[in-house]
């Protein structure tokens, strides 16, 4: 062949090229005439195989082509039209309710800076308020100095970043509050995100994937269960802070998976928070590294709440626990709670933050933060490195006071792991029933409404109370109805007393109500 | 500084500037009627003007149609190649530098974090244009940047900082209106702003966080836009993700253009609804999808759909096109769904008076149901809205994610809306005439800057007035090449590949701002055609040229 080729390239022209494409053809033809003929000479049955396969494969491929598990029903464009016209949507949100029209109607509304203590708008005027609704832990809202620098930082970056981190939005800030962060946590590296939610959002299904396994603490916020539900892996929940169920799960996740055999290990992560926003706990890290290693789960932690509030220095959960940050794989945590600023952030392994440049949606697809907010968060942690002294004794003795005197006011049910700034309370179900002298359940909206008033009553005494709020129908498992109260260190021990007596007037003033 | 409207247009001879100042908005005639050929939609059709028979083609007709074949081929035989060479050195370097790949093996009982397939292409293509990436910058993002310059010695893995700062032409960010800045009257309502309400606002707005700047700013967005009522948002990406799981449910249908942003993706795969595709800006297949789905109804169960939402952009950031709007709108009444409309780009950069893509085609706002958007762009700021009627704001503040669970938007930055925003509906009696000078401005100068380009044989994508003009690259080597080059010549631009666009369309987007000046983009156009050069990037034959600037003059 080769030499016909050659001299087919000598000679020339067309014809040349035309003889020798025959010739390579009838070459070929002869070739696979002779290999059928052979192989019949051998097995006949077997070219017979050979060729109903053939016929099979042409048949199958000429067929006109459907779709597995559509039922579509073939229609007359004259049938879809009527369809068309039929069709009545409905309303693209439901009307309010008589109780969401209240909740709006009554909705407080601030004017001015929303520090530990407020100005609330009502009627024509305002009227101050001592704020323990905000989650203002450090007090960095109020503070004077973040609010100079905040000036000089606008006249130097302005306010917008006008484009993501990988498009010419990375400011020099950014990168110096990175590397703050990092440090102050004590991992490897950090990247920073613009917002709190979509931190969580990001960073969890930039790592699981459909076919991981996620085991997760039933009580997680909102964010953490819309990541999940975003990441698609296969998820287990457990029992609130329960590591007995925890463990049972993982020996159990681990067992399916011996027994699945190959196919691959799988990501398996444990995700949890640092202090739950929804109870106050905290979570048992110290268990849960023994756990990791002991079931080969990594640890993704949501610190968001924790951050700045727990440990020695502020550092979060670590710090409290005394454990090497680098044991929690994938750390989340928030500028926008303790530290008084915007955004949030991930610490982590630095291959895993460089991953996430260019995989964490949150990240690629929207603007970096305004060098303002950043600026705010990096005195923030400078203030708090300088001088945990300054902040955390304060806030713990706080929130100890404030747990203390609630925990006497009878009719109140308190929660949260004891010096934990995070305080839900609501009324105990004995309470309840005693309200409800006429017998009949409560339902949510009732108790909703109950702890509304509760709220607007403190309000008169000049405390500002907020009923925590959950968008009910998308929660997994609903939390109990509260009133979250969020200690800052910036409180004084007599706004505190206040707080305390303005809250067992407000049970007492509602309870004696009659429904 | 910049050059005002009429002085650009003497100072440029090569464009139609002046014809179009005079009138650089009128709306392309809608091209409805031809929408399908069903007698009754072209019934219904019958309100769109009568033009529609002799519709305008498309700015670049076909788009990415008529790329050369020696181009395509050529960059096809790129990333196979690219890949190739992945397989070989990963297939080498495991065999012999085992520690190096150590990350992508099971460790001590851990599944690696990153699969071998997920990082192939982060490890061996995007570490060759590392540098083209995530350049940090200091100070303002406004006309000209300054470059943080750093130089990488080990290629790409890892950079140093010179200590030297680089002032560029800023052809990247999206400062579409000028309105980045540090000093001015927006920088001194923020200043004020800042002295008066600290910077933060410590909770989510369902729960204590709504402030009187808040409420005010929320009734300027619902004024600026059009519509009864707005929603604030303290992040751009979260406006879509956190709001569309409110907006559909299970039962819902969400059909998506193909190419519209991941925050809306992500919203739409948060909100449980089933999520079907139409082909990016086509109604054609919109509508058909439509009546399929009408018809058909929910899968296995044949139940009607509780909503469809219909989800467009109003100006896709990365082809510079509008959707098209008149014709979309057409289809809602017939079709009876809930239209979304993607703000984030064309809010403040596009129509006559800035106010987005209605604004453009000259439809009523109240036409589009949910009216979303973003102030990164062309306010300045940082964030985003939800517009739409009364009903649907008063039940987003209670069940939205955003209102209920993140935080609030930040004093400075809802000051820098609302003080740019005052601007441009000219009621900030002081600078009453500014703002609408920076939309006059930001019109020319994207037409001037994208025929510029045009007329030197580059072939671009877009509609006519989009202030992002992308340009073609194809090849991946050029990508590199091109940024740096620009980069030599002191221009700042995006590039973006794969998975950003689609593989064999990789592009440099240049972002057009009211605040460069002419001199500013006739360097730029220049430099740019040198690169154009000595990339051969000059795919369109100087006929084609002339044949598209006569269109885009009849267009205007």
């Amino acid at each position: 062949m080769e030499s016909a080729a050659s001299v087919a390239n000598l000679a020339g022209g067309d014809e040349a090229k035309r003889g020798l494409l025959r010739t390579a053809w009838d070459f070929s033809f002869r070739v696979v005439l002779r290999y059928i003929k052979n192989s019949y000479k051998d097995d006949p049955f077997r070219t017979f195989l050979e060729a109903c396969l053939i016929g099979f494969i042409i048949w199958y491929m000429a067929k006109r082509k459907y779709n597995i598990g559509t039922n579509e029903i073939v229609l007359t464009d004259k049938e879809i039209d009527e369809l068309v016209d039929e069709w009545k949507p409905e309303p693209l949100v439901p009307p309010l309710t008589d109780f969401e029209r209240e909740k709006l109607d009554r909705a407080v509304m601030i004017d001015g800076p929303n520090g530990t203590k407020v100005r609330l708008v009502s009627g024509s005027g305002t009227k101050p308020a001592v704020n323990f609704a905000s989650y203002n832990f450090l007090g960095f809202i109020d503070s004077e100095e973040v609010g100079q620098h905040a000036i000089e930082t606008l006249r130097k970056y302005g306010v917008g970043s006008c484009g993501p981190p990988g498009f010419y939005g990375t400011l020099d800030v950014h990168m110096k509050l990175e590397k703050q962060l990092a440090a102050f946590v004590g991992h490897s590296a950090a990247i920073l995100y613009s917002q709190a939610f979509a931190t969580t959002l990001s960073v969890i299904p930039c790592f699981s994937k459909r076919n991981d396994i996620i085991v997760a603490d039933e009580s997680v916020s909102f964010s953490v269960q819309q990541a999940i539900s975003l990441a698609r892996s296969k998820v287990y929940w457990y029992k609130h802070n329960d590591m007995a169920d925890l463990e049972r799960i993982l020996g159990d996740v681990n067992k399916q998976l011996a027994r699945r055999g190959k196919g691959g290990l799988p990501r398996k992560f444990i995700i949890t928070e640092g202090m739950f926003q929804n109870t106050g706990d905290i979570a048992p890290l110290d268990e849960l590294v023994a756990l990791k290693h002991r079931y080969k789960f990594r640890i993704i932690l949501d610190e968001s709440f924790s951050f700045g509030v727990l440990g020695k220095r502020g550092a979060g959960l670590t710090d409290h626990f005394n454990v090497d940050p680098h044991e929690v794989d994938l750390l989340i945590g928030a500028l926008c709670y303790a530290l008084g600023a915007s955004g949030g952030f991930c610490c982590a392994d630095k291959d895993l933050i460089e991953h996430q440049r260019l995989s964490g949606a949150g990240y690629c697809f929207s603007a970096s933060m305004p060098g303002i907010l950043t600026v705010a968060a990096s005195d923030a942690i400078q203030a708090l490195e300088a001088n945990p002294a300054g902040f955390l004794p304060a806030l713990r003795e706080n929130a100890t006071l404030l747990r203390g005197l609630l925990e006497r006011i009878p009719g109140l049910q308190v929660e949260g792991a004891a010096d934990s700034p995070l305080i839900h309370i609501r009324l105990t179900p004995e309470a309840l029933v005693r309200m409800r002298r006429s017998g009949g359940t409560w339902t949510k909206e009732d108790i909703d409404r109950v702890l509304g008033e509760m709220a607007e009553e403190a309000q008169k005494d000049g405390i500002l109370l907020t009923p925590a709020t959950y968008v009910d129908e998308h929660e997994r498992i609903l939390p109990n109805p509260s009133i979250r109260i969020c200690v800052s260190c910036t409180h004084t021990r007599k706004e505190i007393e206040k707080c305390a007596h303005a809250i067992k007037s407000a049970v007492s003033r509602v309870t004696s109500k009659k429904r | 500084r910049a050059v005002h409207a009429h002085d650009s247009a003497d100072a440029s001879p090569t464009a139609p500037v002046k014809a179009v100042s005079s009138d650089p908005f009128q709306a392309p005639p809608a091209t409805s009627a031809s929408l399908m050929d069903q007698p009754d939609v072209a019934a219904s059709a019958d309100a769109g003007p009568k033009a529609a028979a002799t519709a305008l083609p498309h700015e670049v007709p076909g788009g990415l149609s008529n790329v050369p074949m020696f181009v395509e081929v050529t960059t096809y035989l790129s990333f196979l190649l690219l890949v190739m060479l992945a397989h070989v050195e990963d297939f080498f370097g495991k065999l012999f530098m085992p520690q190096k790949y150590k990350q992508l093996r099971v460790q001590n009982g851990f599944a690696p974090m990153v699969k071998d397939f997920e990082s192939m292409w982060i490890r061996h293509v995007y570490f060759r244009l590392r540098d083209c990436f995530n350049r940090p910058i200091t100070g303002v993002a406004g006309g000209r940047v300054t470059l943080v310059d750093r130089v990488s010695k080990d290629y790409n893995k890892t950079f140093q900082f010179t200590g030297r700062l680089r002032n560029v032409l800023n052809l990247a960010s999206y400062n579409y209106l000028g309105f980045a800045q540090s000093e001015g009257p927006c920088a001194d309502k923020v200043d004020e702003a800042l002295r008066e309400g600290g910077v933060f606002q410590g909770s989510p707005v369902a729960e204590a966080g709504r402030t009187l700047l808040l409420a005010e700013t929320e009734d300027m967005v619902a004024r600026f836009v059009g519509a009864e009522a707005a929603l604030i948002v303290s992040m751009g990406y979260a406006t879509n993700a956190l709001n569309i799981p409110t907006l559909a449910t299970k039962g819902c249908l969400i059909i998506s253009d193909e190419l519209n942003h991941n925050s809306l993706v992500t919203g739409a795969r948060l909100s449980g609804a089933e999520i079907r595709v139409f082909r990016h800006n086509n109604t054609r297949d919109l509508e058909k999808q439509l009546r399929r789905s009408i018809a058909q109804g929910q899968p296995r169960t044949h139940r009607p759909w509780k909503r469809i939402l219909v989800v467009v952009e109003g100006l896709y950031s990365m082809e510079g096109e509008f959707c098209k709007l008149p014709e979309i709108v057409e289809l809602r009444r017939r079709y009876k769904f809930h239209l979304f409309v993607d703000e984030a780009h064309s809010v403040g950069a596009l129509g006559k008076r800035g106010r987005g893509v209605c604004d453009h085609f000259g439809v009523d706002p109240r036409e589009v149901d949910i009216l979303m958007g973003t102030f990164t762009k062309s306010f300045g700021a940082a964030g985003g809205y939800i517009a739409g009627s009364r009903a649907l704001i008063d039940h987003l503040r209670l069940h939205s994610h955003s209102a209920v669970y993140a935080e609030a938007m930040s004093v400075p930055v809802l000051a820098q809306v609302s003080s740019s925003m005052r601007m441009i509906m000219g009621e900030d009696r002081e600078n009453a005439v500014l703002g609408q000078q920076k939309l006059d401005q930001l019109a020319i100068n994207s037409r001037y800057f994208a025929q510029g380009l045009r007329d030197l044989g580059f072939m671009t994508l877009g509609d006519a007035g989009s202030p992002v003009v992308p340009l073609l690259l194809f090849n991946p080597a050029k990508i590199s090449a091109f940024s740096r080059e620009c980069l030599r010549r002191n221009i700042a631009v995006v590039v973006v590949a794969y998975p950003g666009v689609p593989v064999n369309s990789c592009r440099v987007r240049f972002c057009i701002s009211a605040s460069h000046t002419v001199e500013e983009l006739d360097y730029a156009l220049e430099q740019v055609s040198e690169i154009g050069d000595l990339l051969m990037l000059k795919f369109r034959k100087p006929t084609a040229t002339k044949s598209i600037a006569g269109l885009a003059t009849k267009h205007d």
